[in-house]
Order: structure tokens, then sequence, then C-alpha cells
């Protein structure tokens, strides 16, 4: 498949990537954070409106064990963060969904904080799933300590030293959120009332603020327990690691069936990522008067810097961030006979084009720093309406047309092949934890959960063939109403932007890692660490500025900070 | 116990799914259910007594009994409405075209009450809907009234059957201008209006929705049919971490 950009006089109103290009699976598993990924939305939100935040309640023991409340407040309302920490054995500390302890359970809480509410957090929060909470409760979720960092860095501070930065390197967090719950949960409040909320009518923004907000927590968390073990030895954790440190996330497989099921959300995620990369490709690139070459090269001298650091166990993942800093430093090296020539940043990306999806992918995230003032309106657009629909007025032969041109990927797949249905996925009765098994080979392909677009499209593409090109549409689908599902969909997808994923998740050598990559870096994560194809560890706010600096600049691709050099303003300015 | 518009979805979504029938729309379904328990008319209750019919109905097409000017009747051979009548809806659209009225005739179909949301979606369309049937059990006849740009309805409630209709048949009239209902609601014996659906509505949304406890444990025990069982080898399904 052609991946390169299209030429600039066939460009679309659109993009100057088609569908077949954003949408390719691979291309969305090499994605990485940009402007308006919702975390970074989020910290120009906090800054611009002056949010402001405070402890509340602190109320944990010498072992750091107890609950702690953080007070948010905003222009439109307040808010509370409240935080339980409980003592879990080594044994029971568990990534997966079916765990049933963690270090750490929090709760966003909508409103004031009353004894009756408190008490009701106090006694189901702790067993997320399993309990029932209020509807006051907007956002619910559990984080595990990194245990090796968690107690390296207290150690430290207690002895009056600060953490070693190898250690932080390792992971780049303290505490790893393994779930965090959003509308309408477990009984917790729905995200369709807050259309009306201008702090979090945003997708997945009070999640994102829950998390940003748990990262102050841990920070402020070691410094407490140092100094309760330490007493007057003891000393705070330095300014600049802590803008370090973010917060881990790990995700498996139940990430995957969300893009799937969602794909007017995701099709409204890529739309507006693709606008605004559109609107900084058709800017000249002019001499370097807008210094805008010189802040790209930095960029990208940082992005180098990242890489290189990263420290992940995956070996494919290994490779490509070697691959990028081999791709980038060449980059670099030509950099102004790459610039040469070309007229407008559409024209250095399609130079580009050679380059590896990752290395591409860090070049779109740098260009769009470049100009804040035509990106950032784009990150307004992160809803979508999930209406799917068939038209009235329409004939077999218009939903022929639409397959044919959206859906070639589907449409052109062999699905009697075995290795094109290698797969099968299902929700497990252990906490209904998505999962994977080989067709044929392990029990539950009876009860397949529906993930198979590619196929279903491909079916009903053969179905249409064989009816009458100009029979109404919907007495097709009357006749045949088994296709009116796939048909609302292809229809729909059909006519947006970017429409569906362009993957075939039951396909042997499909890999899930691509979709959860697309969601994490639409969220904004950093740091993206493989720990298998169906599980990935990241880093969500990693060198984000904390609340109490908190500003609009840009903070993209963290970087150790150098303890040895006087800090001259923020981190990310002390690469020359 | 007080659930989430959401958590209804979800639950509904898994138990639709978990019945395996080719026709029908998990998503719609689900939506259709929520939007009649927010509306306090208990579409739990009525989803939960639906799945036995769902689970048991064959995956047949409607037929097309009689088309005339104006008017339509199907017969849906014993099935759930729930699993026909978003293609239903686009036929009878379609077929009423520019025509300032349509009458569709449904035979042989279970589980009317789940029409509330396809039905109100009308509004949107600026298509005035009168809708009436007869049960075999209390309320014995149901009226439901939609003006034009209205987004919910008015609901009359009969203690004796009135149109003479076979209970499992409903009659759905559309309409570019209001219907005239006088005649219709003479002797109504208890009715919602619109005003109050669009009050529990908001009030549902704003402080989450009742659901009777052991319709949700019925909606549950449901959802619980897609759950693979658990097993060595499944466990390492999820990719090992």
């Amino acid at each position: 498949m052609e991946h390169t950009l299209p030429n600039n006089d066939r460009l679309d109103a659109v993009s100057f990537r088609t569908p077949d290009v954003v949408m390719h699976s691979e291309r969305l598993g090499a994605m990485h954070q940009t402007r308006i990924s919702f975390v970074r939305t989020l910290l120009r939100k906090i800054d611009k409106e002056h949010w402001t935040l405070s402890k509340h309640l602190w109320d944990l023991d010498n072992d750091g064990y107890g609950q702690v409340i953080y007070r948010l407040q905003t222009p439109e309302h307040v808010y509370h963060l409240v935080v339980f920490c409980n003592q879990i054995a080594d044994e029971e500390r568990n990534d997966r969904v079916i765990a049933q302890k963690w270090d750490v359970t929090f709760a966003l809480v909508y409103g004031e904080i009353g004894d009756e509410l408190l008490a009701n957090l106090k006694a189901n929060v702790p067993l997320q799933e399993a309990g029932r909470n209020s509807n006051m409760v907007m956002v619910l979720a559990r984080a595990n300590k990194s245990v090796r960092v968690f107690d390296h860095i207290v150690s430290s501070l207690a002895e009056g030293q600060q953490p070693d930065l190898d250690v932080l390197a390792q992971v780049g967090y303290i505490l790893r959120t393994t779930a965090v719950y959003g509308n309408g949960k477990f009984g917790i409040y729905d995200f369709k009332p807050l259309d009306h909320s201008e702090d979090f009518n945003q997708s997945f923004r009070a999640q994102m603020c829950a998390v940003y907000l748990i990262r102050e927590f841990s920070l402020d968390w070691v410094d407490y327990l140092a100094q309760k073990k330490g007493g007057d030895k003891a000393v705070s954790l330095h300014p600049e690691i802590k803008q370090y440190l973010g917060i881990g996330n790990a995700t498996g497989l139940g990430m995957a069936p969300y893009l799937i099921n969602h794909p007017c959300v995701v099709d409204q995620w890529l739309s507006a990522r693709e606008g605004a990369l559109q609107a900084v490709l058709v800017c000249d690139i002019e001499d370097d008067r807008n210094n805008k070459i010189q802040q790209l090269s930095h960029l990208m001298k940082r992005a180098i810097q990242h890489f290189s650091e990263v420290v992940t166990i995956n070996e494919p993942q290994i490779l490509l961030n070697s691959t990028v800093v081999d791709e980038l430093n060449k980059l670099q090296n030509n950099f102004t006979s790459e610039i040469e020539g070309c007229v407008t940043w559409a024209d250095f990306l399609q130079r580009q084009a050679y380059l590896s999806f990752e290395s591409q992918e860090v070049i779109t995230s740098c260009l769009m720093e470049l100009y804040p003032e035509l990106v950032d309106a784009f990150a307004g657009q992160a809803n979508a309406d999930e209406t799917m629909s068939l038209p009235g007025g329409k004939v077999v032969q218009d939903l022929i047309d639409v397959l044919e041109a959206r859906y070639q990927w589907a449409i052109s797949i062999d699905f009697e092949a075995e290795d094109n249905v290698y797969w099968f996925w299902y929700r497990s009765e252990d906490k209904e934890e998505p999962r994977m098994g080989v067709r044929g080979q392990e029990r539950g392909d009876d009860k397949e959960f529906l993930l198979d677009i590619g196929r279903q499209a491909n079916t009903l593409y053969l179905a249409l063939q064989q009816a009458d090109p100009q029979q109404l549409l919907s007495e097709f689908i009357l006749k045949q109403p088994k296709y009116r599902s796939i048909a609302r969909r292809v229809w729909t997808m059909g006519h947006k932007k970017m429409g569906d994923i362009q993957i075939n998740v039951l396909q042997k050598t499909a890999l899930p890692m691509h979709l959860l990559r697309c969601k994490l870096s639409m969220f904004g994560a950093t740091k993206f660490d493989p720990r298998s194809d169906r599980w990935v560890r990241v880093t969500l706010f990693q060198g984000a500025p904390l609340f109490a600096e908190v500003h609009s600049d840009e903070w993209l691709f963290p970087l150790l900070p150098n303890l040895s050099v006087p800090k001259r303003g923020l981190t990310h300015d002390r690469i020359a | 116990m007080i659930v989430s518009h959401n958590e209804i979805v979800t639950m509904v979504n898994k138990a639709f799914l978990g019945m395996q029938r080719e026709v029908g729309e998990a998503d719609l379904i689900a939506s259709m259910v929520a939007e009649l328990q927010m509306a306090g008319l208990n579409g739990i209750l009525h989803f939960n007594n639906a799945s036995p019919f769902i689970l048991s109905e064959r995956d047949v097409a409607i037929d097309i009994i009689y088309q005339g000017e104006g008017e339509v009747r199907l017969d849906l051979h014993g099935s759930s409405l729930v699993c026909h009548l978003p293609a239903v809806m686009d036929y009878v659209i379609e077929k009423m075209g520019s025509r300032n009225h349509f009458k569709v005739y449904l035979q042989n179909c279970h589980n009317r009450w789940l029409a509330y949301s396809e039905l109100a979606k009308l509004a949107a369309k600026g298509i005035a809907c009168l809708a009436k049937w007869d049960n075999g059990s209390a309320p014995k006849h149901t009226i439901f009234t939609l003006d034009r740009r209205f987004v919910y309805p008015d609901l009359y409630f009969f203690n004796e059957a009135q149109a003479n209709y076979n209970t499992n048949d409903m009659v759905i009239e559309l309409s570019t201008t209001n219907f005239d209902i006088e005649q219709d609601i003479q002797y109504f014996d208890r009715k919602v209006s619109t005003d109050e659906l669009y009050a529990t509505h908001q009030r549902a949304w704003k402080e989450g929705i009742y659901v009777d406890d052991g319709q949700w444990a019925t909606l549950k025990k449901s959802a619980a049919a897609i759950l693979v069982e658990n097993s060595e080898a499944s466990s390492k399904g999820a990719g090992g971490i």
C-alpha cells in the first residue's frame, strides 16, 4: 500500500493524507502526543482559567496509609479528588482488571464532600468495580506503586539525597494507574449531562484531570513519607525531578474494543488531528524570519534525546526507538538541504515519507508545535455525535459505491483463508476481561465478541452484489435485516473524513497494540513500553509542569533533568 | 437502586448480544431500553419480559402483507418489535415520501412498549405520530401521541381494550400535521403527559436512574451469557504481563 502524501495538486479539502494513510493501523500504532492531545489541552485550560488546587484533608499515618482529599476550584465549580491509600501484599499488586486490591484508589467528585458522601466513598472506592458509588463521582480509578521507584525515592530523600536518575529513567513514574473509569461506569456520573459543563464537557477530560491530580498526590506522598522517615535529615524531591515524573498507566486489551465500538469518536479525533496538521502544512516555510525552522530543529533534537533515554524491555520497540534516533539524527545533519527547495511544510513532510512511521509521526508532532495559533483551535473538536444511520432515497448501488471507495481494505480480504480469521475476541467470566483466543483451538468462539468490522463489511458487500443494484436500500434491509447494523456503520463512516480504522482484528498478525497506542497518544501518553503484543505501559504527564507552575507552553518529549546545570527557566529550554 | 444511563446501555447491549440473534441491533435496543427507563416507564422490566421471546423467536425477515396508497401492513411472525422496528421505520418513512399521512399496521409482534424511543425520534424529522395497541393484561389499551417537533409524547392508558385490534398488533400513524385525538382519548383512565416525561427524564440525568433491584439482577444475569468460562489457556488470552 502507498503511504506517501499525495501531490499538492491532488489535495482535497480534508487532508493532505488520505484515510488509507491516516487510518492504516500501523501508522496509528506510531502516533505520539501532540498539542491537541487531551493532557496538553487540559493544562492549557487550567492555566488560562487559573484553576486552583489545595489540600483539603491529609489524614495519613506514618506509613502513608489513610485518606487524602484535594480541593479543585475552577471558575465554574468545585471538585474534590478523594484518595485512599491501603496496605497490600506484594503478590496482590496486579495491573490486570482481575486484580482485587490496589495501593491507591481514588475518585474525582463533583461538588462538596459531606460526611455521608465521604463514608460512602470510603466504603466503595477501594472496592472499585465491586463497589457501588455515588453518582457524584465523576471518575473512579486506582493505581499501584512502582515499588522500586517508590522505595528508592523515599529512602533517598529520607537520607537527604536526591534519587538516582537512572533508576527513575527505568520507569518514569511513582504510581501506575490500571484503570480510570468515567462516563457512568459502576454507577458514577454519566458523561452526557456534562454537556453543560465548561470544565469537563470534553471526552476524557475528567479522567485526565483525575490522573493529573493523582500525580500531584504521588509527589506530595513521597515527600511526606521521606519526612516521616528521615525527620530533619530529609529533603524534598527536586522540582525538576518532580516535573520529570509522570503517572504510569498499564493498558491491556480492554482499550481495543473501545476504538472499534466508537468509530465516530475515533474519526473525530483523527480528523481533528489531521485538520490541525493540515493548517500547519499549508504554511510557507519562508526564510527563518519567523524562527520556525530553528524551532523545529530544536524540537527534533529533543525528540532524539527523548528516544535515546527511553527505557523499554520490548525488543521491537527498542528497535523502533533506535531507528527514530538514527533517522532523525541524519535528518538533523542534513537539515538545511532537506528544507531547501521546500515551499510549504507539506513539501518538507512529503520529503520525509521514506522514513519509518515512528519518525514521520514525531515530525508531525513537532510541526504542530510551531503554530499554536493555528493548531489549538482544533483541540475543541474532540466530541462526536455517535449516531450511525442509513439515509432515505438510496439504492443498493449507492452502498456498494461507498464500500468500494472506502472499504477496499475490508472487501479485498479473503475471509475464507484461516489466517484472516485466526483470532476470536471474547469477554471472560473473570471480571469481564477482554481476551483473544485462537479459533478452533480454544473455547469461546461461540460467544465471539463482534469486533470483526472488516469481515462484516466484506459479507455485506457480497450480499449487496447479489441484490438488484437499483433496489431501495430500505427494502433490501427490510428483507435482510441482519445487515442493517453494518450497513449503518459503512454508510456513516464511509461519509466521514477519516472513517473506520483499517484493521482486521481477526488476522493472525494483527497487533492490538496499534489500537492501544492510537488512543493513548490521543490522551497524550509518552514512553511507550510494550510488555507483550497486548499490553503496554506508558506515562501520562511526564515532563508536564506541576499544578503550582502550570503553564501553556509546550512540554513535548520529556527529558531526564540535568541537575548539575543551574536551571534556566523550564527544563525543556536546557538544550542549546 | 440507582444506575447510570451508560450502565443500562452497556448491560442491555451485552444481554442482547448474549442472545446471539442475527436480527436486531444491540446498540439501538440498548438505547430503546435506556430511554424508556429514563422516562420512568420500566424499560428494563419490558426488556426482561421480552428476553424469552427474543431468545426463542426465529431470525426471519418480516413480510409485506399489503401495500396500498399511504399504508402498509407488515407481518412480524411473532417477533419482538425491538429487532425490527428501526428497519421498519426506515422503510415506512421512505414510503411516506411527500405524503401528509401514512399508516402502518404491524401484526404478530411483541414488546411494543419498547417502540417508545424509536417513535420519539420522529420528532427530529418533524413528523407527528400516533401509535395504538391493545394488551392482554392491564393497561388493556395504550395510545402514544407525539406532536411535531416535540421531544416527548403524551401517553394515555385505558383499562378496557378500545379498538378491536389483536393483542399482538400495533398501529402506527405518521403525519406532517398534529393528530386530532379528542375522539381517541375520550375514555382514558390515566395519562402521562409530555411535561411529566420531560421532568422525569431530566431528573434521571441529574440524580441517576431508578431501577428495581430484582429487575437489575435479572438483566445482569442475561448479560452474563456472553461471558466465557475462565481457564488457564483463557487467562493467557489477555496477554501476559
